[in-house]
């Protein structure tokens, strides 16, 4: 166990930089998620960590130790594939006890280990069946186990949890937590589900095109994004363009003025707005901002409804509100208000996106 | 209105498959199984010379090949000729097909030609091109006396390697095609696996790519073994007169010396050594890896 830091890895094919000096340190024992839509270079940065991928620049080292020049078999990774990628000739025992003896370990101490690794994923009993032989979640769970009982230095998943059915997913996403608090290894998960990524990691990055935006935990990723990019992609938000006029004064496309947070750069900006940060009805009234606006759409998420609601022309904003069965869930056509404080508007410079 | 089928589409019925069957059953039978129970039929026959074929019931044509050490040493040889060929062509055809079939480059299929294109110019052909190669002011002579490595020439035509080298050399496609395809099925995270997993990449080879190419290993041999085993326009002219297998035997009893019953012994028991070896050496390589 160990921590993993990469410095300035870049990896470009060709012209194109697909990585581009993405530098991270991850913490010993950290579950450090990789969060991005998809070609946004995720998989390729693992890859480079585990070695399959060299890099065109920058370095990799795990604890104090370069490893940026080793090839795959000489870095100590437990690597995750979304295939699984269990060797099918193997049975799950001879799978699990690959990794062990690649490391020559003594034969009186394989079996046990793998004994050990099967029961830590639930697996106890299914060491003589084949991978043809099992579900797709116990087949995920095999793949971690064989990752496991080599003791990594450092745990790496690629969307492991992507051929599973949602039901499943829930259940393996808590098992793999559990499992990884359990080793205190420490891993680096890629993912493009953010709810997934927000329910399993310590710290998350945020990467687009090839680049890191931002770095920090759910709540710095939630409340403080770095920028329109991640306030779109973390979390719902919708987004009012416009111009910050003067110190805490924002004019929209539309026409609407509204107060914004006093540090807000003048100039061209958006403003985006969380939907529960947004209030409906006559408590919208004493609120920094409040503008009456018509309901346009109404989608019932079960617990929460999500109220679209035309401000003017060029306006709309989001509302989310408990469900509650009071009679008062507003309907489409109804004239409403709606008021949030200054507080709640993220503004960006306009060109961020 | 025609009558409307309850079963489900794409489950055909046992009628169906067997009407599809019936004419490749047939083909497969007459062309294929007659022939060879005629031939076994006419190895039992007596051959009287000047009379030809004579009806009878004998063993008289196997004792003839067996007893006499000529026909044994020609056995031998092809046999030892074709287990070199498919011993090459599967440990030169085997990285071949491997980059082949991981390969991301564009040019994929042009080397995929590359490969399939010898096949477009007949095995006479290619050997009297091989003829000129071998020739002692052939290519290779010429080139290895060119660079000093030599100063007489030496003799490749007309011996045993030559065979082995052109017979190779028209197996090759075969091997790698066969590999390739097979190869081309395994999933690449597999290998990366064995890798990540700490197994340098022969022992992920030995222990991971070998045991699931086998399928692909034992078509790829069987293959290239029964082609070599009944090779004839190679031998024939990069072996010359005096280096007989068992192919160009039997043309030349049947063609030559008009011999049919003898004739028909050779093609049998050629047949059976091309079987029985070929069975073996499918159940040794899958002991070995299974
Ligand atoms: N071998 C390659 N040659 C050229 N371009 C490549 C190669 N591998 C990946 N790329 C490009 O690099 C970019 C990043 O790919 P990568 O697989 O890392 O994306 P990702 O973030 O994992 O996406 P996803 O969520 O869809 O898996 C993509 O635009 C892809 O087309
Ligand atoms: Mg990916």
């Amino acid at each position: 166990m160990a921590s993993l830091t990469l410095d300035g890895l870049t990896k470009s094919y060709g012209d194109v930089a697909v990585v581009k000096s993405v530098s991270l340190d991850v913490r010993d024992g950290e579950f450090l998620v990789l969060l991005g839509p998809s070609g946004c270079g995720k998989t390729t940065t693992l890859r480079m960590i585990a070695g399959f991928v060299p890099p065109s620049g920058g370095s990799i080292r795990i604890g104090d130790q370069d490893i940026t020049g080793l090839p795959p078999w000489k870095r100590n990774a437990g690597l995750v594939f979304q295939s699984y990628a269990l060797f099918p000739h193997m049975t799950v025992a001879q799978n699990v006890a690959f990794g062990l003896e690649m490391r020559k370990t003594a034969r009186s101490e394989v079996a046990p280990r793998v004994a050990e690794a099967l029961r830590l994923v639930r697996l106890d009993g299914f060491g003589e069946r084949y991978p043809r032989q099992l579900s797709g979640g116990q087949q995920q769970r095999v793949a971690l186990a064989r990752a496991l009982v080599i003791r990594p230095d450092v745990l790496l998943l690629d969307e492991p949890l992507s051929n599973l059915d949602a039901k499943l997913r829930l259940q393996v996403r808590l098992e793999i937590r559990a499992l990884q608090q359990q080793t205190g290894l420490t891993t680096v998960m890629v993912t493009h589900d953010q709810e997934e990524a927000l329910t399993m990691a310590d710290r998350l990055v945020v990467m687009s095109d090839g680049a890191v935006r931002q770095l920090g935990t759910q709540s710095d990723l939630y409340e403080r994004p770095a920028d329109l990019f991640v306030a779109d992609f973390v979390g719902r938000s919708t987004m009012i363009a416009g111009t910050v006029t003067a110190p805490g004064a924002f004019r929209s496309d539309g026409g609407l003025v509204l107060t914004c947070p006093a540090s807000a750069v003048k100039g061209p900006a958006t403003i985006a707005l969380r939907p529960e940060r947004l209030t409906l009805g006559p408590a919208a009234h004493g609120l920094d901002n409040h503008v009456p606006g018509a309901v346009s759409f109404v989608s019932y998420l079960g617990a929460m409804l999500d109220v679209h609601v035309r401000l003017n022309a060029t306006d709309h904003v989001v509302v989310q509100v408990p469900n509650r069965s009071d009679g008062l869930a507003p309907a489409v056509g109804d004239a409403i208000e709606v008021g949030w404080p200054a507080s709640a508007c993220l503004v960006f410079p306009r060109e961020a996106i | 209105m025609a009558h409307v089928s309850q079963r489900p589409v794409g489950e055909p019925g046992n009628l169906t498959a067997a009407g599809l069957l019936v004419p490749a059953t047939i083909f497969v039978a007459i062309g294929l199984l007659v022939p060879i129970a005629i031939l076994f039929r006419y190895s039992l026959n007596a051959f009287v010379p000047g009379k030809l074929m004579v009806d009878a019931l004998t063993i008289a044509n196997y004792v003839k090949f067996f007893t006499d050490p000529f026909y044994l040493q020609v056995l031998w040889r092809t046999v030892r000729v074709a287990v070199a060929c498919t011993i090459f062509c599967l440990i030169f055809g085997f990285p071949l097909a491997y980059v082949l079939a991981r390969t991301q480059s564009r040019h994929k299929n042009l080397l995929v030609m590359a490969i399939v294109l010898p096949l477009f110019v007949g095995n006479a052909v290619r050997a009297a091109g091989w003829m000129v190669a071998f020739g002692s002011k052939g290519f290779v002579n010429a080139s290895l006396m060119g660079m000093g490595l030599i100063s007489v020439p030496i003799e490749i035509m007309y011996t045993e390697m030559a065979v082995v080298i052109g017979i190779i050399a028209v197996n090759m496609p075969f091997m790698v095609l066969t590999l390739q395809s097979v190869i081309e099925g395994i999933d690449r995270n597999v290998e990366e696996a064995a890798f990540s997993l700490g197994a340098p990449p022969m022992t992920m080879a030995i222990r991971v790519l070998f045991p699931l190419a086998l399928p692909g290993i034992l078509a790829g041999v069987i293959l290239t073994f029964i082609l070599a085993m009944n090779a004839y326009a190679t031998p024939v002219l990069l072996g010359g007169p005096k280096f007989q297998t068992m192919g160009p035997l039997v043309f030349s009893t049947f063609a030559q010396q008009n011999n049919w019953p003898f004739g028909g012994a050779v093609s049998f028991i050629l047949m059976t050594v091309t079987l029985i070896l070929t069975v073996a050496s499918s159940l040794l390589i899958r002991r070995r890896y299974a």
